[in-house]
C-alpha cells in the first residue's frame, strides 16, 4: 500500500467513524422524540394515535418501552389482546428481556388466560434458569389477587430452582401473612427489613390484619433484640393500629437521634392525636420538646395532656412554653390552657389569681376565662366562690356555667336552657342532660346535691343522694337508681348495686334502664362466681326485652356461661 | 288485671269486660305452629337446627319444608320452644292453621315438599378423647346448635354396639393409620407424639400389631354400620382415608414410619374397590415422603407442586318431590359457597363410583365437593374440607367461634346431615 493510499484509507475510516457516531446520536435523539410524542399522545388520551406512535418507538429499536406503552394504551382501550402479536414478535427477538416477559405474564393473567400464563412463566424460568425475576413477578401477581396457594407453589419452585429465596423475601413474607401464619410472616418481614430498605409500609400493611390471638407472636418476633430502627417503627405503627398506643410509644421512645427519632415521633404523635390517645401523644411531644425545645410543641403536649385528663402534667409544660414566648402569645395561647388545666384540677384560687395578674386580656376573653375560674371553684366544691367568679360574666339564662350552678342548687328549671347544648359533650354533661330530659320536676335540692357530690368526687354522698332523689322524683327514679348503682360498682360495692338493679327490674320493668340493670346484675353475679344466678338474669333479659340493643351482648355472655358450666 | 283496670276506656258492662279479657288471654294461643324461616329473615341459622332438634327430642313432630324459604321448619307452638328461640336468638314466625294451609298450597305448586321429621336421631361423633391442636367442624356445629351427641373412639367402635346410633360423624381421622402423614412435619411435636402413643396403646389393648391394623379394623366396623342401615357423615381426610382403608383390608398401603414395613409395591392393583362406598380405581400415593394418600383429593393442599387454588362451589338444585334426600342435604339460603381447604378438600370426579350423587361441585373443575350415596341398608355423605369458616385452617390456628358465623351456609350443610336421619321413617325415593 502506498503512503497516499494509507492516508486515504485512514481518512475514510475517520469519516465512517464520525458518520456512525453522529448517526447514533441522531438515532437516540430521534428515538427520544418518538418516545416523547407517544407519551404526550397517551397523556392526552389520544389512544388511537398513541398506538401508532408506540409502534414507531418499537420500530426505532426501543422495544421494551414501546411494548409497555402499547400495554398501557390497549388496556385503556379494553383491547389487551392486541398487545400480544407485537409482544410475541418482540420476544422472538429478545427472548430473555425481563420487561417483555413480565408484560406477557401480566397481560395473559389480566385476560384470564391462566394456563397460557403458566406456560409463559415456565418458558421464562427455563430461559433464565438462575434468575429470580420470573418467580418474583408471578408470585407478586398471584399474591395481589389473593391466590395464596398458587403463590406458595411458585415460591416453592423458586426455592427448588434457585437454591435459596434471596430476592423473594418480601413475597414470602406476604404469602405467610396471607396464609394466616402470622409468626412466620413476622420472621420473614424481619429478615426482609434487614436486607432491604423502605419496606416498612409494606410490612405494616401486611401484618396489620393479624388477629388478636396472633399479635403476641408478631410482637415477639419484631421485638427480638437488637431491634433496628425500621423494626421499631414498624412495631410502633402496628401497635398503634391495633389499639395499643402505649405499647407503640414504649417501642418508639427507644429510637435515637441517629434513627431520625424526631420525625418518627412527630408522625406518631399526630397519629396518636387523631386516634384520641392523648396521653401517649403528650409523651411523644414531650420527648420531641426535650430533644429540640420548642414552644409550639410544648403547647401541643400541654393540650394533649389536658385532653387526656392529666392537667397536672400540663402545667410545667406551659411554664416552659411561657419562657419562650412573647407576651401576646402568652396571653392568647398559654393563658387559656393554664386556666383550663387549673380548672380541671379544681384549683380555683390559683386560677383566679392568674387571671387577675394577666394584663391586657380583652373583655370577651376575660368573660370566657371567668367561666373556667368558676369551673375550678365548682370542682373544688366552692359554689359560692364560683358564683362570685361569674359575677359580671353570666349575661343570659342560656349560659352553661350558670346552668350548672343552678343544677347544683337544685333549680332544674333554670338549669335546662343552659344545658340544652353544652359546649363540651362530656360524660357528666350527657348524664345531666338525660336526667333533665327524664324528669318534669322544676326543682330538687337532693338531686342538685347528688350531682354536686359527683363533681366533687364524693361518691358515697353521691350514691346516697341519688337514691334519695329517686324517691323524690318518680319520673326519673330508674335513671337515678341506675346512676347510683354505677357509682356503687365503681366503689366495688356490688351488693349495694344489686339492691338497686333489683328495684329497677321489679318496679320499673318498662324503663329503659331495666335491660341494662339485668345485664349489669348478671355481670356482678359472675364476678361473685354465682354463674347460675347470672344465667337466670341473662335469660330474664333475653326473654323480657327482645327488642333491647343489649341482646347480642347478653346472648354472648350467656353462651360463655353455659359453655363454662358444661365444661365443669 | 291492673292494666285493664287503668285503661281509660268508657266503662263497659261486665260481659263486655269478660269478652275483652277473654280475647286478651287467648291471643297467644291463636298461633298453633311456629315457622322457623331459613332464608335471610333468620337471625341464627345454626341454632335453628338446634331448636328443631330440641322439638324432636321432646317427642314432638316437626316438618321440613324443602326449598321453601331456604328450607324452613314447622314446629308445634309450645312455650318451651318459644323460650328457647328467644334465648338463642332464633327467628320464629307464629302461624295458625290457615297460614299453614296457605304455605302447603304454595309448596304443592312448586319444586318444594314437606318432609316429616319424626324423632331426634341418636348421634355419635368419632373423635379422640383428648382433642388434637385443631378443632372439628361437626363438634363445633353440634355444640353451638345445642344438639346432643355421644363421643366414641376406637374402643367404643370395636367393643360396643354402634348400631344403637342413627348417625355417626367421623372426625378427620386417617383410617390408613398413617396419622395424616403429619410425621413428615411434626414428628417431634409433643401433641403428635402423644397422639401416636395413644393410638399405639389402643392397638395393643385390642390385639393389633400397629396403628394401620387398628384403623383398618375400625374402618371395617364403620363399613358394617352403614351396610346394616346406619348413616355416616365424614369430612376432610376421614372421607378419603376411610375409603382407602376399606379397600385395602388385604394389602399394606401404609408407609414404613407407621407400621415398620414399606408399602406393597403392587398395592394399587390389589385394592378391593367393591368394599368402598364412593370411590373406585383411585391411585395410591406411593411415596411416603409426599403428604398425600391418593389422587382422590382434587386440591392436594399439602403437596405444593400439586396444590390447586380455592374457588367456590355450587349446590345442586334437586327436585324436592322426587329427590327428597338429596334436597334435604343441600337446603341452604345460599347456592354458591366459598371453598375451604382440608387434608382432603374435594373428590376427583374420575374416581367416583357410578350411582354416587354429587350434591355440590365447582364449575369448570374436575372435582366435586359434596357427595352422597346409599350402601347396603344405610347411606353416607362426604363433605370435603375441614372448616367452612376457616378456608386455610392451619395447624395451631385458633378455633372458629361460631357465634360470629351464626348464618354460615357451609355449616348449614353439616347440620342438614344431622337432621336428615330424623326423616328416616318417611319412604325415601332416592
Amino acid at each position: 500500500m502506498t503512503v497516499r493510499a494509507a492516508r486515504l484509507l485512514r481518512r475514510l475510516s475517520c469519516a465512517i467513524c464520525w458518520l456512525t457516531l453522529s448517526g447514533a446520536a441522531l438515532g437516540a435523539q430521534a428515538q427520544n422524540q418518538l418516545f416523547q410524542r407517544a407519551l404526550d399522545l397517551e397523556n392526552a388520551s389520544r389512544y388511537r394515535e398513541a398506538v401508532a406512535a408506540w409502534r414507531s418507538v418499537i420500530a426505532s429499536g426501543a422495544t421494551a418501552q414501546g411494548i409497555l406503552g402499547l400495554e398501557r394504551v390497549f388496556t385503556q382501550l379494553g383491547q389487551e389482546d392486541s398487545v400480544l402479536p407485537p409482544l410475541d414478535s418482540a420476544l422472538a427477538l429478545h427472548p430473555a428481556d425481563r420487561a417483555l416477559r413480565g408484560a406477557q405474564l401480566r397481560l395473559l393473567r389480566s385476560m384470564g388466560r391462566e394456563s397460557e400464563a403458566r406456560t409463559a412463566f415456565d418458558i421464562w424460568r427455563r430461559i433464565l434458569s438462575r434468575d429470580v425475576a420470573p418467580y418474583h413477578d408471578y408470585a407478586s401477581q398471584l399474591l395481589q389477587e389473593g391466590h395464596t396457594a398458587a403463590a406458595d407453589t411458585v415460591l416453592q419452585q423458586a426455592t427448588t430452582a434457585l437454591g435459596s429465596v434471596q430476592g423473594l423475601t418480601i413475597e414470602i413474607a406476604q404469602l405467610r401473612a396471607a396464609l394466616g401464619l402470622w409468626g412466620q410472616a413476622a420472621i420473614a418481614w424481619r429478615e426482609a427489613m434487614a436486607a432491604e430498605l423502605y419496606i416498612e409500609s409494606a410490612a405494616i400493611y401486611s401484618l396489620m390484619p393479624a388477629p388478636v390471638a396472633a399479635r403476641d407472636s408478631v410482637r415477639g418476633v419484631l421485638a427480638k433484640l437488637p431491634m433496628s430502627a425500621p423494626r421499631k417503627r414498624t412495631l410502633g405503627a402496628l401497635e398503634l393500629g391495633w389499639g395499643a398506643p402505649r405499647n407503640a410509644w414504649r417501642v418508639l421512645s427507644t429510637l435515637t437521634v441517629a434513627d431520625s427519632a424526631y420525625d418518627s415521633w412527630n408522625e406518631f404523635a399526630q397519629d396518636a392525636e387523631r386516634a384520641g390517645a392523648w396521653l401517649v401523644a403528650r409523651d411523644a411531644f414531650v420527648a420531641m420538646h426535650k430533644q429540640r425545645p420548642n414552644a409550639s410543641i410544648a403547647l401541643r403536649a400541654a393540650q394533649a395532656s389536658i385532653n387526656g385528663g392529666d392537667a397536672a402534667a400540663a402545667l410545667p409544660l406551659l411554664a416552659s412554653a411561657r419562657e419562650m414566648l412573647q407576651p401576646f402569645a402568652i396571653r392568647t395561647q398559654v393563658l387559656p390552657l393554664q386556666l383550663r388545666a387549673l380548672s380541671q384540677l379544681g384549683r380555683g384560687a390559683e386560677a383566679e389569681a392568674l387571671l387577675a395578674t394577666s394584663a391586657d386580656v380583652e373583655a370577651g376573653a376575660r368573660k370566657s376565662y371567668a367561666r373556667l375560674v368558676a369551673w375550678a371553684w365548682i370542682r373544688g366544691g366552692e359554689i359560692e366562690r364560683a358564683r362570685a367568679a361569674l359575677a359580671g360574666a353570666n349575661g343570659d339564662d342560656e349560659d352553661e356555667v350558670t346552668a350548672w350552678l343552678a343544677l347544683y342548687d337544685g333549680n332544674l328549671a333554670k338549669a335546662r336552657p343552659g344545658l340544652r347544648r353544652p359546649v363540651e359533650i362530656t360524660a357528666e354533661a350527657v348524664t345531666v342532660m338525660t336526667f333533665l330530659g327524664r324528669t318534669q320536676a322544676d326543682s330538687s335540692r337532693t338531686a342538685g346535691r347528688a350531682f354536686l357530690a359527683l363533681v366533687r368526687g364524693d361518691s358515697a354522698q353521691a350514691s346516697a343522694d341519688l337514691e334519695r332523689a329517686a324517691d323524690e322524683l318518680p319520673d326519673a327514679a330508674p335513671f337515678l337508681l341506675a346512676l347510683a348503682a354505677r357509682v356503687h360498682v365503681a366503689r366495688h360495692q356490688d351488693p349495694a348495686a344489686i339492691v338497686l338493679w333489683e328495684r329497677i327490674v321489679t318496679h320499673f320493668a318498662a324503663a329503659p334502664e331495666a335491660a341494662e340493670s339485668d345485664l349489669e346484675w348478671a355481670r356482678a353475679l359472675i364476678r361473685a362466681k354465682n354463674n347460675s344466678g347470672a344465667i337466670e338474669r341473662l335469660e330474664h333479659l333475653l326473654l323480657t326485652y327482645p327488642q333491647s340493643a343489649l341482646l347480642p351482648q347478653a346472648r354472648r355472655e350467656l353462651e360463655t356461661l353455659r359453655t363454662r358450666a358444661a365444661e365443669q | 288485671m291492673p292494666r285493664l283496670a287503668r285503661c281509660p276506656l268508657p266503662a263497659p258492662s261486665t260481659v263486655a269486660w269478660l269478652f275483652v279479657a277473654l280475647l286478651t288471654v287467648s291471643a297467644p294461643a291463636v298461633a298453633q305452629h311456629l315457622l322457623i324461616p331459613m332464608d335471610d329473615a333468620q337471625q341464627n341459622h345454626l341454632k335453628a337446627y338446634g331448636l328443631t332438634f330440641a322439638a324432636l327430642k321432646t317427642g314432638s313432630k316437626a316438618e321440613w319444608f324443602l326449598n321453601y324459604r331456604g328450607g324452613s321448619f314447622l314446629l308445634i307452638d309450645e312455650p318451651a320452644l318459644r323460650r328457647k328461640a328467644a334465648l338463642d336468638g332464633v327467628t320464629i314466625e307464629p302461624i295458625d292453621d290457615g297460614a299453614v294451609a296457605q304455605v302447603r298450597r304454595e309448596i304443592a305448586a312448586g319444586n318444594m315438599d314437606a318432609v316429616t321429621l319424626e324423632k331426634a336421631p341418636k348421634i355419635a361423633i368419632y373423635s379422640p378423647p383428648k382433642s388434637p391442636p385443631w378443632d372439628d367442624a361437626v363438634t363445633l356445629a353440634l355444640k353451638y346448635a345445642g344438639i346432643e351427641y355421644t363421643q366414641i373412639w376406637d374402643d367404643e367402635v370395636l367393643k360396643t354396639d354402634i348400631a344403637k346410633f342413627d348417625w355417626i360423624h367421623l372426625f378427620h381421622e386417617d383410617f390408613t393409620g398413617q396419622l395424616n402423614k403429619l410425621y413428615l412435619g411434626f414428628r417431634d411435636a409433643p401433641w403428635f407424639i402423644e397422639e401416636r402413643d395413644r393410638d399405639l396403646g389402643t392397638a395393643q389393648r385390642n390385639g393389633y400389631a400397629n396403628i394401620p391394623a387398628l384403623k383398618k379394623a375400625v374402618a371395617e366396623r364403620l363399613h358394617n354400620f352403614v351396610q346394616r342401615g346406619g348413616f355416616l357423615f365424614a369430612m376432610c381426610n376421614a372421607t378419603e382415608s376411610l375409603e382407602l382403608a376399606m379397600a385395602s383390608q388385604n394389602v399394606d398401603i401404609s408407609g414404613p414410619f407407621s407400621d415398620g414395613t414399606p408399602m406393597d409395591p403392587d398395592a394399587d392393583s390389589k385394592m378391593d374397590w367393591t368394599q368402598t362406598f364412593a370411590f373406585q380405581n383411585a391411585h395410591l400415593e406411593m411415596s411416603s415422603g409426599v403428604n398425600a394418600l391418593s389422587d382422590i383429593d382434587g386440591h392436594q393442599v399439602n403437596v405444593p407442586a400439586r396444590r390447586q387454588p380455592l374457588g367456590q362451589f355450587t349446590l345442586f338444585n334437586f327436585s324436592a318431590k322426587f329427590d327428597p334426600v338429596a334436597s334435604m342435604l343441600v337446603q341452604n339460603h345460599r347456592n354458591v359457597i366459598p371453598d375451604y381447604y382440608g387434608v382432603t378438600t374435594s373428590f376427583a370426579r374420575s374416581v367416583l363410583k357410578p350411582g354416587v350423587t354429587v350434591l355440590a361441585n365447582e364449575e369448570g373443575t374436575p372435582w366435586a365437593k359434596y357427595i352422597h350415596g346409599d350402601y347396603g341398608k344405610g347411606s353416607w355423605t362426604y363433605l370435603g374440607g375441614h372448616d367452612p369458616e376457616d378456608p386455610q385452617h392451619n395447624i395451631g390456628a385458633p378455633p372458629t367461634d361460631l357465634a360470629l358465623h351464626a348464618n354460615s351456609p357451609g355449616y348449614r350443610l353439616i347440620l342438614n346431615n344431622v337432621l336428615f336421619p330424623a326423616a328416616k321413617k318417611k319412604p325415601l325415593k332416592t
